[in-house]
């Protein structure tokens, strides 16, 4: 920040900083401005977060009320002052911690204590969660190429797919996490490394009658499965016919995609998002996944136009913005959490794609990730109060870098790769930076990512075209 | 805590030669340094997997594991396979997996073993009131309520009784949105293009009206609201005289609710010769009653003039 402040709206606040403990250190003239120009923030800070309240709340109390009051109180600290005591930046919140969050990232590769074992069929997302972090934030993650190809040939299985690790059984999950984790690294042999046959049997093996997948064999059912399997396809230009022994043939099926926007129709709701399976609640991560299988179909415009309520979806999209937090929530009348940065704010671009106008608050979001979810030794957190871990780091960032960038979908799909089968993802355009309001500097700017495959920009399209030319199984 | 178990010194799993862990090369990634417990156990899995070995030491085996790593779906998986291919009574799998789930409330392997069981089973007894009880320590929990629609769809269980739990649940968390949608789920869920009775119609915007009543700012019941209407086809306009009691754009300093300004903007942009009424709600919900989505409110008054409705 420039000047410090004189405005008689941080009056108030200036006597309490000058009360504090924290001015006994200062003997400067320099550190009384430091002082002075923190009052003026807050100050500011305090002006902004009335303006995004709304002055309507209902004071009878339940359990929700109650953990949202708690959440209030542990997030507004952060968004009216700096509690971490972070460098702040010209829009005088706190700047992106990149040197902390590339350690915490770099870490989270390394070696797990026992204590860890719980993780055990969730490494591949380990890789994955930190290796896009990295390269969100500007990392040169080439060092780690032939580890990751190493640890991911363990974990493939002989029937195809990936498990979680050695000996696990194959999972979309696992599947999908490996995959991306080595688009990211993209060499020749990373790509080389993926059994496509076996890809293709296994991933016949999830397909279902009803037109969904399966996330394992005799495993749940959801709209993950479809995402994974979808995601899997496109990027390895896999048949869209389904195998010979895939066991849904006998119930006359003989596509992938048979049944399948039809069922994810059925996933949205009387509220207008997305659910993991028909019936169930409108829950964020499941959203993103929905949209993004339409968004493999085909262009958004004509796929999420065609098979969503759009009007309901907007709406239920939009209140998913918690005020005055900034981030956002998952479902209706639950928390704000980092995550949800991607998850939620991961459909927006795909969302305004289709509707052709900007409609998310940007830097509401941006507010909320850099001044409440960045923990202060490094990494990215759910809310103030809990720790950092990949997972949180990695959509944070994913979240916070779609909200900097924009995109457009090439109509004409004039590119050269994806011409035909699921080839929809591979015609995404850069379109500049973010031109609205914004609270982010250059210096807080993380590199662009894929909105249908939350990878580097261009690894997606590498991927295929690789697969492309090695042509058909 | 129990003692440490090894397979390799029992006499009971001589004949099997376990099969190692690779953690990916000579230098694996987020690799776990496992407990010796764990690794070794391990690796007899591995061992009876390749084997496709169903037995009881098989079962004892994967109890092992999931007592040190429930979140392990290789485990739960070939478990099931497992008891499926013993004829097992599966009521003892039941009993044995209720402490085991209300350990591990959050772990969903759990539930979908269970979704298995019960389906082969064939019975859903007592399985309400386990439900009711994980609910009581997390009353929102996605699985727990997604494992509740499942066994209402399996069983058929659209029943008042379940309603009456339904409600229950509200009554407890009038917020709880989880229960709303487990509401919605058993009035409107049962077909796509099932429509129930007037009567029952007019019971359900009741319910959610007085829902309202008590806290207007609860979006819960006004999305139940918009959505039963939308699903029964009836138009928005059927909820202006009931939005009305909460916001009125010739008195904007009288709102008492958000969502009620949502409603009129809807049913304003439909009416005709209402458009600027529909504008005024939509500029209030972005200046003053909800800021934070001015751009939404936003983009809805650009709908108006092309006589397209949210
Ligand atoms: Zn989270």
């Amino acid at each position: 920040m420039a000047a410090p402040a004189s405005s008689s709206a941080s009056s108030s606040k200036l006597e309490r900083l000058s009360a504090t403990s924290r001015t006994k250190d200062l003997t400067d003239s320099d550190s009384e401005d430091m002082v002075l120009v923190a009052a003026h923030q807050e100050a500011e800070n305090a002006k902004y977060i009335k303006s995004v309240t709304s002055p309507l709340q209902d004071l009878l109390s339940t359990q929700t009320w109650q953990v949202q009051e708690e959440t209030l109180e542990a997030v507004l600290p952060y968004l009216e002052g700096n509690p971490n005591d972070f460098d702040l930046n010209t829009f005088g919140i706190p700047k992106l911690q990149r040197i902390q969050h590339v350690r915490f990232l770099n870490n989270a590769l390394q070696k797990y204590p026992a204590a860890f074992m719980a993780i055990d069929a969730s490494r591949p997302w380990f890789l994955y969660w930190s290796l896009q972090g990295l390269t969100a934030l500007g990392q040169d993650i080439s060092d780690y190429d032939e580890r990751v190809v190493y640890t991911f040939a363990a974990s493939q299985h002989p029937s195809g797919g990936f498990g979680g690790g050695h000996g696990q059984l194959p999972h979309l999950a696992a599947t999908y996490a490996a995959l991306l984790s080595l688009v990211i690294v993209g060499t020749p042999e990373a790509y080389a490394s993926v059994n496509r046959s076996t890809m293709y049997s296994f991933l016949g093996r999830m397909k279902q009658a009803d037109g969904g997948f399966t996330m394992a064999l005799n495993g749940e059912e959801d709209i993950r499965g479809a995402f994974c399997a979808l995601v899997a396809l496109s990027l390895l230009n896999l048949p869209l016919e389904l195998p010979p022994d895939a066991p849904v043939r006998e119930q006359g099926l003989t596509s992938f995609l048979d049944g399948l926007t039809d069922w994810i129709s059925r996933c949205q709701t009387f509220e207008g998002g997305i659910s993991a399976s028909p019936g169930q609640e409108a829950h964020g991560a499941y959203a993103f996944c929905g949209l993004g299988c339409l968004s493999i179909l085909g262009s958004p415009k004509d796929t999420i136009n065609k098979h969503l309520d759009v009007p309901s979806l907007l709406h239920w999209l939009s209140s998913r913005q918690c005020a005055p937090e900034g981030g956002f929530n998952g479902r209706t009348n639950k928390l704000v959490d980092g995550c949800y940065s991607h998850w939620v704010g991961g459909c927006w671009p795909l969302v305004e794609a289709a509707v052709g106008k900007g409609i998310a608050n940007r830097a509401a979001l941006g507010r909320y990730i850099l001044s409440a979810a960045q923990f202060k030794k490094g990494g990215l957190i759910d809310k103030p109060g809990k720790r950092p871990d990949a997972y949180h780091s990695c959509y944070n960032l994913a979240g916070l870098s779609a909200m900097q960038h924009e995109h457009k979908y090439d109509e004409t799909k004039s590119g050269e790769v994806g011409k035909e089968g699921l080839g929809g993802p591979y015609h995404w355009q850069q379109d500049g930076l973010y031109g609205g309001e914004k609270v982010w500097d250059d210096d807080d700017m993380l590199n662009r990512v894929h909105p249908v495959f939350i990878v580097p920009w261009g690894k997606a399209e590498a991927c295929r075209g690789y697969f492309e030319e090695q042509g058909s199984l | 805590m129990a003692p440490k178990k090894f397979y390799h010194d029992d006499p009971a799993w001589s004949d099997v030669e376990p099969i190692p862990q690779d953690d990916g090369g000579p230098y694996p990634l987020a690799a776990i340094a496992y407990t010796d417990e764990y690794r070794e156990a391990m690796s007899y899995l591995r061992a009876v997997m390749a084997k496709n070995e169903a037995s009881q030491r098989v079962l004892a085996l994967t109890e092992h594991i999931i007592s040190m790593n429930p979140a392990h779906y290789t485990v739960w998986l070939y478990r099931a396979k497992t008891l499926s291919a013993l004829s097992v009574p599966l009521s003892e799998e039941i009993a044995w997996l209720n402490p085991t789930a209300l350990r591990h409330i959050k772990n969903y392997q759990i539930w979908h073993h269970r979704q298995t069981i019960i389906n082969q089973l064939g019975s859903p007894k007592g399985e309400s009131d386990f439900i009711t009880s994980m609910l009581a320590q997390d009353s929102k929990n996605y699985h727990v309520w997604s494992y509740r629609q499942w066994l209402v769809q399996r069983f058929n269980i659209y029943t008042d009784e379940e309603l009456a739990w339904t409600e229950s649940m509200i009554d407890e968390d009038i917020r709880n949105n989880s229960a709303w949608n487990h509401r919605f789920f058993l009035v409107f869920g049962k077909s796509k293009d099932a429509i129930p009775s007037q009567e029952i119609i007019d019971r359900e915007l009741d319910y959610a009206k007085s829902a309202i009543r008590k806290a207007p700012q609860n979006q819960s019941p006004w999305n139940y609201l918009r959505g039963a209407v939308r699903h029964v086809k009836l138009p928005v306009s059927t909820l202006k005289q009931f939005a009305l009691e909460f916001a009125d754009t010739e008195k904007p300093d009288e709102v008492f609710s958000s969502h009620a300004l949502d409603v009129l903007a809807d049913v304003y942009a439909e009416e005709k010769g209402m458009e600027e009424q529909a504008r005024r709600a939509l500029e209030l919900l972005a200046e003053r009653y909800d800021p934070i989505r001015k751009q939404y409110w936003n983009y809805r008054m650009g709908l108006l003039g092309e006589g397209r409705v949210v």
